[in-house]
């Protein structure tokens, strides 16, 4: 146990490190602006195309089980609980 | 249980009554006026709106003070009141105890809230629900400030007393034979609700007395001219205040845990995760508060700490998500009211969820902090996640509370156009904010697309507005003339799943 | 309680947290570019008041209401506050930074081509807010 934490320590310092260091200091070249708005509009895009995406899955879902368990559907059937008549 | 309204009592014998459902009945009774208050007034800010330039009301001033008294009303005195009142009814009922832990307290608690209500709509302040400083000190005209700064001090008392209320009554109070474990969803809710309102709150408190001073001019805390920090206020305010939210979205949550294994004709799909989100929640919910305060100046790390402390309770949120349709998944659904706006709460709640995940990616706050789509977000919690399922378990809770039947068509209606009409306000609000309207304006330029997307929004409001006259209609109506109903199974679902036949109320 | 297996919320829950990471990873690494602000950007001093903005630039010229830069070049806004809290915004930029009295604040662009875009003020400062309005006018370089 000991061993395993001193082995997560040591992957922090040599893989972790290095790596956000390397990160922070990106960005640092001279030259040309980064235009903000293509970025940040760029992010919200991404970011839009995923959460409709999941949005989809997740109303699709909601509306296949409205339709499909509702009581009025024909290939309704009772649950196991309502025999016992407690749930 | 049964509300004797068959039967009726005087009605002071209610309001000085002590016993948890009178308590209850009470946060009910004025938790539903103040919405009605409170939503005149959003239908008002709508219809100002509706096109550029000052059509109905008068001036910026206020404006200003009503949508200061909208905030603070719909938040403090509807939504928290109402919450309590649920639990008023129905946590001695699930934990088997003959009342609240203290009934004297509990009844204190609540006569704590039509003061407050009064000094809120009496004083009608403008500086917005976060009360934002220097402005609240050095601008805000009084003694308007001040009454809702007691206001609101008073409610925050009330709710510390309520929440020791309700962690008393279900850890200590709860029968013998059960355990901590048996203890239903819906009070799991208020016990974590109550946790985070008591770590919270104090912290606020001492934020608005300092805020007192600060006005009365004897401190500076957050008076620059003195010496004070504005921002330290915005971290004191949101240390309360996003845990809030958690307090004020758990017991929706714990209301819709009541609703949908009951109509679903289910047990809940998994009751360990459902416990362990809340708690999870009420933990993790402490870490995200700056998030409100990226565009203060934060530095970089500040910022990404938080994002990252947002994004860590999101997995807590996702999980009753889950645990709501897997409860679905395989039961045999009666739509009934309240379980129609169950069902709409959870595709409103992943709505608001996902822009709230948008919302806490920093880059984004450049473009949508303070504009319309901050407000299209958190009105889909407040309104979409919180009202829906509060509306729907009180939808519920009406037999067991008049011993009457709503009228279902009604409460169908209700639903259907408030629905409609949160989508079309909400939904269509996140848009305005990418066009950049800020909050909080009295009036904006004729841009196209602004006056577009405000007429959207206005149409929905008074859609809304409208399911919210047949609701009191439907309420007023059924309460008094309503068909009597079976208690123990009003919703014809054939099974004994309901608390109340196990513990009838001896005092009634 | 049902009987059921576990694995499909893990899955689920598994899931929620990838896509958590990857938005907090995405939005980590536009914040690093976008706050990083050029060496040599010029500085523009903005001060929010009830209820105007005025700005000075590097060569000690003042404006009211209005800020002319010029395309092409980088700009560091300074934002201060003398009263309430204001929020120097141009949307069309995505600039946005509060003016906090007490406080310097700053935010960087680079307009790209001439034109006239609004600034606002986006937090709220009382009265007038919803009137704090003004005019950023993007030229061409005059060379």
């Amino acid at each position: 146990m000991k061993g395993m934490l001193g082995l997560f320590l040591l992957l922090a310092v040599v893989v972790i490190v290095p790596v956000a260091e390397y990160a922070f200091a990106a960005g640092d070249e001279p030259g040309e602006y980064v235009d903000r708005r293509v970025l940040i509009w760029n992010l919200f895009f991404r970011m839009m195309t995923v959460a409709f995406t999941v949005g989809a899955v997740v109303s699709g879902t909601i509306i296949w089980l409205i339709l499909r368990f509702r009581e009025s559907n024909p290939k309704a059937k009772p649950t196991p609980y309502e025999k016992e008549g407690v749930w | 249980m049964v509300l004797e309204l068959q039967k009726p009592r005087p009605i002071w014998q209610i309001m000085f009554s002590t016993h948890h459902t009178d308590v209850g009945l009470l946060y009910l009774i004025s938790s539903l006026a103040f919405l009605f208050l409170g939503g005149t007034l959003a239908l008002a800010i709508r219809a100002e709106l509706f096109l550029p330039g000052a059509q109905i009301i008068a001036d910026a001033m206020t404006f200003n003070r009503m949508f200061t008294v909208h905030g603070t009303t719909l938040i403090f005195l509807f939504i928290i009141p109402f919450a309590s009142a649920v639990g008023n009814y129905f946590v001695p009922i699930m934990v088997r105890y003959k009342d609240m832990a203290y009934p004297k307290l509990n009844a204190i608690a609540f006569w704590m809230i039509p003061p407050a209500g009064a000094l809120i709509w009496l004083g009608f302040a403008d500086f917005t629900w976060y009360a934002t400083p220097p402005y609240s000190i050095i601008s805000a005209p009084g003694p308007a400030a001040d009454m809702w700064i007691f206001g609101l001090k008073i409610l925050g008392i009330s709710s510390v007393l309520g929440a020791i209320n309700f962690i008393v009554t279900i850890l200590k109070c709860k029968h013998p034979d059960m355990s901590i474990g048996q203890v239903p969803l819906l009070a799991w809710s208020f016990l974590s609700s109550s946790l985070i309102i008591l770590v919270a709150i104090p912290t606020f408190a001492a934020a608005l007395l300092m805020l007192l001073t600060d006005r009365l001019g004897v401190s500076g805390f957050f008076n620059p001219a003195l010496g004070g920090d504005p921002i330290a206020y915005a971290h004191l305010f949101w240390f309360t205040f996003h845990p809030e939210v958690y307090v004020l979205v758990i017991p929706a949550i714990g209301m819709m845990y009541e609703i949908i294994p009951r109509f679903s004709r289910k047990p809940i799909f998994s009751y360990g995760s459902g416990v362990f989100a809340f708690v999870l929640l009420s933990i993790v919910g402490f870490s995200s508060w700056a998030h409100h305060m990226y565009a203060t100046g934060m530095s970089f790390t500040e910022k990404t700490v938080f994002m990252v402390g947002t994004l860590a309770a999101v997995p807590a949120s996702a999980m009753h998500v889950f645990n709501f349709l897997a409860t679905m998944w395989n039961g045999r659904i009666r739509f009934s009211t309240p379980m129609m706006w169950a069902v709409g709460g959870i595709a409103l709640f992943f709505s608001a969820g996902a822009g709230g995940v948008v919302n806490s990616a920093m880059p984004l706050d450049f473009s949508t902090h303070d504009t319309y789509w901050v407000v299209g977000h958190f009105h889909l919690f407040v309104m979409g996640t919180i009202a829906f399922g509060s509306i729907g378990y009180l939808y519920y809770m009406f037999p067991y509370v008049t011993g009457r039947m709503y009228n279902e068509a009604m409460g169908k209606i209700h639903f259907i156009l408030s629905f409609v009409g949160t989508v079309l306000v909400f939904f269509t609000q996140h848009v305005l904010g990418l066009y950049g309207m800020p909050r909080r304006i009295f009036d904006y330029p004729p841009i196209p697309e602004w006056i577009a997307m405000n007429q959207i929004a206005s149409v929905g409001a008074m859609i809304i507005g409208v399911s919210m006259a047949v609701f009191l209609a439907n309420m007023i109506h059924s309460s008094a003339k309503g068909t009597p109903t079976d208690t123990d199974d009003p919703f014809g679902l054939g099974g004994k799943y309901y608390y109340p036949f196990e513990a009838r109320n001896p005092h009634h | 309680m049902g009987h059921h297996s576990n694995w499909p919320e893990w899955i689920y829950i598994g899931v929620v947290i990838a896509l958590m990471t990857w938005v907090g990873a995405e939005a980590w690494e536009v914040e690093r570019i976008v706050e990083h602000v050029p060496a040599d950007a010029k500085v523009i001093k903005v001060v929010g008041q009830q209820w105007f903005w005025s700005f000075e630039h590097e060569d000690g010229t003042t404006e009211i209401g209005e800020l002319h830069v010029e395309a092409g070049k980088a700009y560091k806004f300074e934002i201060e506050s003398t009263d309430v809290i204001h929020s120097f915004n141009i949307h069309d930029y995505v600039v946005l930074m509060d003016a906090v009295p007490g406080r310097v604040n700053t935010v960087w662009f680079a307009p790209d081509k001439a034109g006239e875009h609004d600034i606002q003020c986006r937090e709220y400062c009382g009265l007038i807010h919803y009137n704090m309005r003004g005019k950023l006018i993007v030229e061409d370089p005059l060379s």
